[in-house]
């Protein structure tokens, strides 16, 4: 497999591969918990430190996979009323008003994980380095502002192309 | 109670605070992505006004998603998801026919029953409409019921998704309000029962009038004890979450946890799910905390914002200066609600009415629990509220039925629970006396 075979998988199931592996292990963790709460009468301090870490993960991975999908939500009012090209613009423009939100986002969600490297914070449980936990908003930010930019390109062809606009996955169909 | 702060704060509030929320409804209007829009408001509305550091967005991200009751959110759209894999949601139903089947509106009560039954076990409205209404629509058509009628029932029915404990809803509510979900669990039982024998009544009641459905037969003891012994273990699934919270055994994220993994270990050794099945599960609910979390993350510090602002306050001063009555006051709320409920989701309306519309209930006497029911439920109206409620749109995706005419069918359950709603209001001990 060549190198622009792996990128397009990565491109493709980014999100999975890394929400799996962590929802897998929230759900494990937590039911191991309860198991060795009662067989064992012992309880730590770390699981439920791990599943709240994995977790704040899974929601902002999550939220870019949403952006891919077109999954958040909107209110559909006005949209469905739209010819087709004012619907690609109107989208284009959400995906407008997203970015500015998800930069300003990813630049102040920085200065936490920057403070804490500076001032070597670690978390209750696991005694290790906070930083690598408070990366989870800019990680899921910077792959927000990346959907986001794909999104846009194909709506900006779709609307050169005069091609209909892509509406989305419904969450529960 | 607040109005000791009346008198010492200026309570003007100019373009500053205007002008981003005038913004905020037009973005909404046009379809931009909620969290962003709140997401937006609160930064501008914070540069404007000056009331806080914006930089406290950055922080609230991760903070306000950093909580382990949180988790049970995606966990109870998974909990739904495995059993309506597993084939379990079936056995439920057929229980549910057993149980209430033989008498005149029969498949229409069992239908709002097993909705009630999916909703001890899944914490969302959308999966409850969307697993009942898929098997159940086309068997109401069968016995008589126009298609339409039958999605309005399915859609009202499976409103008991989020008052029927566990509930995504009042895990949120918990969380912005600061009270234990098990305790709201708790208090969110009786209600949700009734709102579900509402629905029951006034179908049976339509059913009288309009004569859709006509079973005829008698209660078979045997075979409902034959049909509950075949769906035991399905019917174990709502017994471990719900016992497990309730007597303390668990926390509502535990309970899901554990329901999770004994469904899945039922499914396998039943052979009605393979390995394979699981990943696309996990993707789902993992998807719903993407989309759900975010909103509470973003509408966090608009909460703040507000505070600081004292628009609770304001708002208190304005309601109580129109009115003193306090049945008054809380028909306002109802009203507030069922509309924010039937135009926007329940999460973006839980987590910014929710501080508002707490201070004035506590202003007219209100205990806090009883808000917390009193909201949910009346949000959960807005759900079928025509023609923007969420589960009209959900049945009529699984049955084809338009929206349109769907509605005027869902107008029946809308008085009905309406009622249930002003029952809760006046009498506080419903949703008082479990505790």
């Amino acid at each position: 497999m060549d190198f622009r075979a792996i990128l397009s998988k990565i491109d493709k199931n980014g999100e999975r591969y890394l929400t799996l592996p962590l929802y897998t292990m929230v759900v494990i963790t937590i039911f191991f918990e309860v198991f060795r709460r009662f067989a064992l009468s012992y309880s730590s301090i770390w699981s439920e430190e791990i599943a709240r870490y994995a977790f704040i993960y899974i929601t902002w991975i999550g939220a870019a996979a949403a952006i891919k999908e077109r999954a958040h939500i909107r209110i559909d009012v006005i949209l469905p009323l739209l010819p087709n090209k004012w619907k690609t613009i109107v989208f284009i423009f959400g995906d407008v008003i997203t970015l500015i939100l998800a930069c300003i986002a990813l630049y102040w969600s920085m200065e936490p994980v920057l403070n804490s490297i500076h001032f070597g914070s670690v978390t209750h449980g696991l005694r290790i380095s906070q930083a690598w936990f408070l990366s989870a908003v800019p990680l899921g930010f910077l792959m927000i502002v990346w959907r986001l930019l794909q999104s846009m390109k194909r709506d900006i062809s779709d609307l050169m192309a005069g091609r209909p606009v892509f509406e989305g996955n419904k969450l529960f169909d | 109670m607040y109005s000791h702060l009346l008198n010492t704060t200026e309570l003007t509030l100019g373009w500053e605070f205007y002008g981003p929320l005038l913004g905020m409804v037009i973005l909404i209007l046009l379809g931009v992505r909620i969290w962003a829009v709140v997401g937006l408001g609160s930064v501008i509305m914070l540069m404007t006004t000056e009331v806080l550091p914006p930089a406290l967005l950055g922080e609230a991200l991760f903070d306000g998603v950093d909580s382990f009751a949180l988790i049970a959110v995606p966990l109870f759209i998974l909990t739904g998801d495995v059993l309506v894999r597993s084939g379990l949601s079936n056995k439920l139903l057929d229980v549910a026919e057993a149980t209430m089947g033989w008498q005149r509106a029969g498949l229409g009560t069992s239908t709002v029953l097993g909705c009630g039954f999916f909703a001890c076990i899944s914490g969302s409205d959308a999966a409850d409409a969307a697993a009942i209404g898929r098997i159940t629509i086309d068997r109401l058509v069968e016995k008589g019921y126009p298609k339409p009628y039958a999605a309005a029932l399915v859609a009202a029915g499976s409103c008991t998704g989020i008052l029927i404990p566990p509930s995504i809803s009042y895990i949120i509510i918990g969380l912005i309000l600061g009270i234990s979900a098990s305790t709201l669990f708790l208090a969110a039982a009786v209600p949700g029962v009734l709102i579900l024998v509402s629905v029951m009544v006034t179908n049976f009641l339509v059913n009288r009038i309009k004569g859709y459905e006509d079973s005829r037969g008698e209660f078979d003891v045997k075979h409902w004890l034959r049909t509950v012994y075949d769906g035991r273990y399905a019917l174990l699934i709502p017994f471990i979450i719900l016992g497990g919270i309730y007597s303390g055994i668990f926390t509502p994220t535990e309970s899901a946890s554990v329901a999770v993994i004994i469904t899945l270990f039922i499914g396998f050794a039943q052979k009605t799910i393979r390995m394979s099945d699981v990943p696309k599960m996990l993707e789902t609910s993992a998807k719903v905390s993407g989309v759900i979390v975010p909103i509470i993350a973003m509408s966090l510090p608009f909460a703040q914002t507000l505070a600081s602002l004292e628009v609770p306050q304001y708002f208190v001063f304005t309601m109580t200066s129109l009115t003193e009555n306090r049945y008054l006051i809380m028909l306002i709320m109802v009203a507030i609600l069922m509309i924010a409920g039937c135009v926007m989701e329940t999460t973006p309306n839980i987590v910014i009415l929710a501080p508002i519309l707490m201070p004035l209930a506590q202003e007219i006497g209100m205990n806090e629990i009883h808000f917390c029911i009193f909201m949910i439920t009346s949000l959960g109206i807005g759900f079928i509220t025509p023609p923007l409620g969420l589960n009209l749109f959900v049945v009529s995706g699984v049955s084809g039925a338009p929206v349109l005419s769907i509605s005027k069918h869902a107008i029946y359950y809308v008085f009905s629970m309406l009622a249930v709603v002003i029952l809760l209001m006046l009498v506080p001990a419903i949703s008082l006396w479990l505790l």
